[in-house]
């Protein structure tokens, strides 16, 4: 082992969100004299507004610390790892960049579902993992059961673990002086064939991409003709060196076997450089590539429009430059219809394609129309062909289909046991397929079942939460595709179709579904000239119906001299209004009215 | 030229109505009202000069409650109105009238003054319709009053009629209109209730019965059959009028002719401009010919928009070559799309060179309006 080894810490920081996560790395900064008190935005390692305002962190990010000791200068690697169910996979990279964790747990709170997933993932990657017990200054705060806690549900010692407070500050030397202790040096041989984790990266317009990684064998300098293990792609390695706090990039003149830095290659997209690959030398490459390695996939998958059909281009520019930063987003245009020109985008889960339109709505100031997001079907047709669909539009009729499968996913829930009940209950009548249940302790349960991507986009989250008065964490990943009895679920306004409004639903659930759909449909389209018969089909079967009575008159109002002008107001503000309007078939509906028939929440 | 037509606001009331937003003053007494006919003449004198060029064939006293002037009042603005304007011998000259504002020898003495026409304001003959509007008579003095009108001699007499009031039935609608058709007025106005903001009916919209959309709709339909049977005309969307007897002052409004209005809060359309004076009286009295607060200089394309909007409530509709004429330009072509759709929908028809709005095109008329606005 190097020195520079011997004085290098790689760690991340887990917990249950609101366990203080962001403030403790905030201190910790601080503490190693990176920022400077006064110049402290808070949540530096958040750099999107996003994320300050979900309290989430979205993309990971690192940040080279110099901690200063009697012993002599440490350098301290905090990787931070993005915190929700559609980024696990992102997580888990992150985490085997490391060789340790602080756990992070609230002391008036103790241990909560996420910290239990959040520990296991780090045992999972070999981690060391220091607890640190926060919130030490709230009157509420219990250590001493915080400690029992720690030890008898994740079962890891944390007896003398640092108890601190991140937001005042107190005792955050113990927390650098447990990273240097407990944490491992990383090991790794300089001298063996480069070998680099990708654990994220992300698009500079003067740079190109710049990829994060973590050496875990031989060295890295610019010049060097690189080779990326998954595509085969080489490049040349233009600029090496360390990532600073603010965001700063430091040039150094190399990286070796346990370093945390940056590589720019005059790479175009971070599609290129996928989360989770292996770096190596292209003049003598490793004949082994890390394991774990797994392209991004989208799972879901939404038709994304503009009200306003002039600002196509402006989406379609706005969708190229988050690519640039998003490897698991992707996009091809479509047209629906009813709704015009737009893009059917994949994202990795329901939070990811709420993510990319907030993005697009305020970073791009765009306005958008989103459909019912679906899943990729597989289809088995009579032909013996197979195909995937991720449109309803593309849906093969059912004549054409010899068996249907759709996605399902392993699902992990941890839940206080008071709301097991419930939450078997909705799994069930989500289609669940129960695997088995362990008691962590007294009063957590962790629930194993199999369930389809389907019914979880559908408003599963919510239910969940409500179910469980916001306590059960859920996280989850693709098991396999399984034969399933699926029904493509029409709508049809005054006799036409609209194309927008179909999606693929489970059969035994169409009916429900249909009847929601219709409801809203006749609650949200205004009464116009004529009668508007609604109806939900499935192929021609005709299984929901409602209707939009014809407007009945006006009001009859004078219309003399003096009237005139107020009249013609009226009448342009009216057609101000319905300039607005989408025409859906001959109907016209208001954009909101049509997003307020996609929204999911329903319970 | 066309002729056109004066209006003289007259916003004097005994009570205010409890859904009236028109500018009117209550408790105003006669020596007053002279100052207010002096004003309206010293308005007209300052306008004659400049429309020297027109005729007039219509006169019409609006309010307010104009038959609340002294007669001899009225007499003056005629003579002054003459004095200032050319006014044809034949011209139709309107005053509106309230049951129980005037008595038999006022009405005929009005009627010597020149008055032809008179419009009085009926609203309903049910007494519990009546006072929830907060008029001053009852129908039996309401259908009185019009009986009345005919013995002094009117021989135009125009009802106005409201639906959508509360407590009102299509049975007590039936009612009204059977007591209305029984002196058989010439003419007949029926307009929906307008609960406008800040009027006593207004706050109390959610306390009162007021006819739900489904009851008014029956109401409509009511008096729209019971009227045609009855041989009237509707020949504007809230207007019924026998053959020979529409108004032929409000006639000059739909078909773009030039007015000149005169008084507090009157509008005047001339020279492509419309223009209408100060609803405050005080200022109108201190300077009524410095009295307009409001004006709208009509470019070509308002003009043509106007005349689309205007026309369309009219029966006859409009004339598709004197449109051409007028503007340059082929509606039938313009609005191809619009006109076939509404046509195909029973909302439209175009027969002899006329468009126009079907019966059922009249109910909806607004939405129709609407696509004939350019974007």
């Amino acid at each position: 082992m190097t020195d520079q080894q011997k004085r290098t810490r790689n760690f991340s920081i887990i917990a249950h969100i609101d366990h203080g996560k962001s403030t403790l790395a905030d201190r910790i900064l601080e503490a190693t004299q990176a920022v400077a008190k006064r110049d402290m935005e808070a949540r530096l390692l958040d750099n999107m507004d996003l994320e300050k305002e979900r309290g989430i962190t979205i993309k990971a990010r690192a940040v080279r610390l110099t901690y200063k000791t009697d012993d002599g200068e440490y350098y301290l690697n905090l990787i931070d790892t993005p915190g929700h169910v559609d980024f696990g996979y992102e997580v888990s990279r992150s985490l085997s960049a490391c060789e340790g964790a602080l756990l992070v747990v609230d002391a008036t709170q103790g241990v909560e579902a996420q910290t239990l997933a959040n520990a296991y993932l780090a045992i999972d990657n070999d981690l060391e993992i220091v607890p640190v017990i926060n919130k030490i200054d709230l009157p509420s705060a219990d250590v001493e059961n915080c400690r029992k806690e720690i030890e008898d549900i994740i079962g890891i010692p944390a007896d003398g673990c640092p108890a601190v407070s991140a937001k005042t500050g107190q005792n955050i030397e113990d927390v650098l002086k447990k990273i240097v202790s407990d944490i491992p040096a990383p090991k790794g041989d300089p001298a063996a064939p480069l070998k680099c984790l990708i654990f994220d990266s992300y698009y500079d317009s003067y740079l190109g991409v710049v990829v994060n990684v973590r050496v875990m064998d031989g060295t890295l300098r610019a010049g060097d003709r690189i080779l990326l293990m998954s595509t085969g792609a080489t490049f040349e390695v233009t600029e090496v060196g360390t990532m600073e706090p603010f965001g700063g990039l430091q040039k150094c003149e190399m990286l070796s076997a346990g370093d945390v830095g940056y590589l720019t290659a005059s790479i175009k997209t971070v599609s290129e450089t996928r989360v989770g690959d292996t770096v190596t030398s292209a003049e003598r490459p490793t004949p082994e590539a890390l394991p774990g390695f797994r392209p991004a996939q989208p799972m879901v998958f939404a038709g994304i429009y503009t009200p306003d059909g002039a600002k196509y281009p402006d989406l379609r520019d706005a969708l190229e430059k988050l690519q640039l930063n998003d490897a698991a987003l992707s996009y091809e245009p479509e047209t629906s219809a009813a709704l015009g020109f737009g893009f059917r985008c994949g994202f990795l889960g329901l939070l990811h394609m709420e993510i990319i339109e907030e993005r697009l709505e305020r970073e791009f100031g765009l306005d958008l129309i989103t459909t019912a997001p679906g899943v990729i079907y597989k289809i088995e047709k009579r032909g013996g062909e197979t195909v995937y669909v991720d449109n309803p539009a593309n849906y093969p009729s059912p004549d054409e289909i010899d068996t249907a499968y759709e996605p399902f996913v392993k699902a992990n829930i941890i839940t206080p046991s008071d709301y097991l009940g419930g939450i078997m209950d909705l799994c069930k009548e989500r289609r669940g397929v129960f695997l088995d249940m362990k008691y962590i302790d007294t009063t957590r349960v962790e629930l194993h079942y199999v369930l389809p991507l389907n019914e979880i986009i559908y408003d599963f989250f919510d239910a969940l939460k409500s179910r469980s008065k916001g306590y059960a964490s859920l996280d989850y990943e693709f098991d396999e595709y399984r034969p399933s009895r699926l029904v493509k679920l029409d709508f049809l306004l005054n006799g036409e179709q609209v194309d927008a409004l179909s999606f693929i639903v489970f059969e035994e659930n169409a009916y429900t579904r249909a009847r929601k759909i219709t409801e809203r449909l006749k609650e949200n389209i205004p009464r116009q000239m004529f009668e508007i018969p609604i109806q939900a089909a499935i192929g021609t079967k005709v299984i929901a119906r409602e209707t939009v009575k014809a407007m009945r008159k006006d009001v009859l109002a004078k219309c003399y001299g003096g009237d005139i002008t107020r009249k013609k107001k009226l009448l342009e503000k009216q057609k101000e209004g319905k300039k607005k309007m989408r025409k859906l078939g001959s109907v016209e509906v208001s954009p909101e009215a049509f997003m307020a028939v996609l929204k999911l929440d329903d319970e | 030229m066309n002729k056109g037509g004066l209006y003289f606001h007259i916003p004097f009331c005994l009570r205010k109505c409890n859904y009236c937003d028109f500018c009117s003053y209550t408790g105003v007494a006669e020596e007053q009202m002279r100052d207010y006919v002096r004003a309206l003449i010293c308005e007209m004198k300052h306008v004659a000069p400049r429309a020297t060029a027109l005729s007039f064939d219509t006169v019409f006293f609006g309010g307010g409650t104009p038959s609340l002037l002294p007669p001899e009042l009225v007499g003056e603005l005629l003579t002054a109105a003459r004095d200032c304007f050319q006014i044809e011998r034949d011209a139709e000259i309107t005053l509106e009238a309230n049951p129980a504002s005037i008595d038999g020898g006022g009405l005929a003495a009005l009627r010597a003054l020149g008055v032809n026409r008179l419009s009085v304001g009926i609203q309903s003959t049910s007494d519990g319709e009546l006072s929830a509007l907060g008029r001053l008579h009852t129908g039996r003095e309401a259908l009185a009053f019009l009986r009345l009108a005919r013995e002094a001699g009117f021989d135009n007499l125009n009802a106005d009629l409201m639906y959508g009031i509360p407590y009102q039935s299509t049975e007590s609608a039936k009612r009204t209109l059977d007591g209305v058709l029984s002196l058989a007025p010439e003419h007949i106005s029926a307009y929906s209730l307008m609960l406008e903001e800040g009027t006593p009916l207004f706050a109390k919209k959610d306390v009162l019965p007021i006819p739900s959309e489904e009851e008014e709709d029956a109401i409509d339909t009511l008096v729209r059959t019971t009227l045609s049977e009855a041989g009237y005309l509707h020949y504007e969307i809230s207007n019924y009028a026998k053959e020979g007897y529409p108004s032929r002052h409000n006639l000059h409004y739909w078909h773009s002719d030039p007015y000149l209005g005169f008084g507090v809060s009157a509008y005047s359309f001339f020279e492509g401009v419309r223009y209408g004076n100060t609803r405050e009286l005080s200022r109108y009295l201190s300077s009524p010919t410095d009295a307009i607060c409001d004006e709208e200089v009509l470019n070509e394309s308002d003009l043509a928009y106007e005349w689309i909007m205007l026309r369309l409530r009219l029966r006859e509709g409009i004339d598709l070559d004197a449109y051409r004429a007028r503007f340059g330009i082929d509606l039938s072509l313009r609005y191809q799309k619009e006109i076939d759709r509404f046509c195909s929908m029973g909302l439209m028809r175009v027969s002899e060179g006329r468009l126009a709005l079907t019966e059922s095109g009249f109910r909806l008329s607004s939405g129709i309006l609407v696509d004939f606005l350019d974007a």
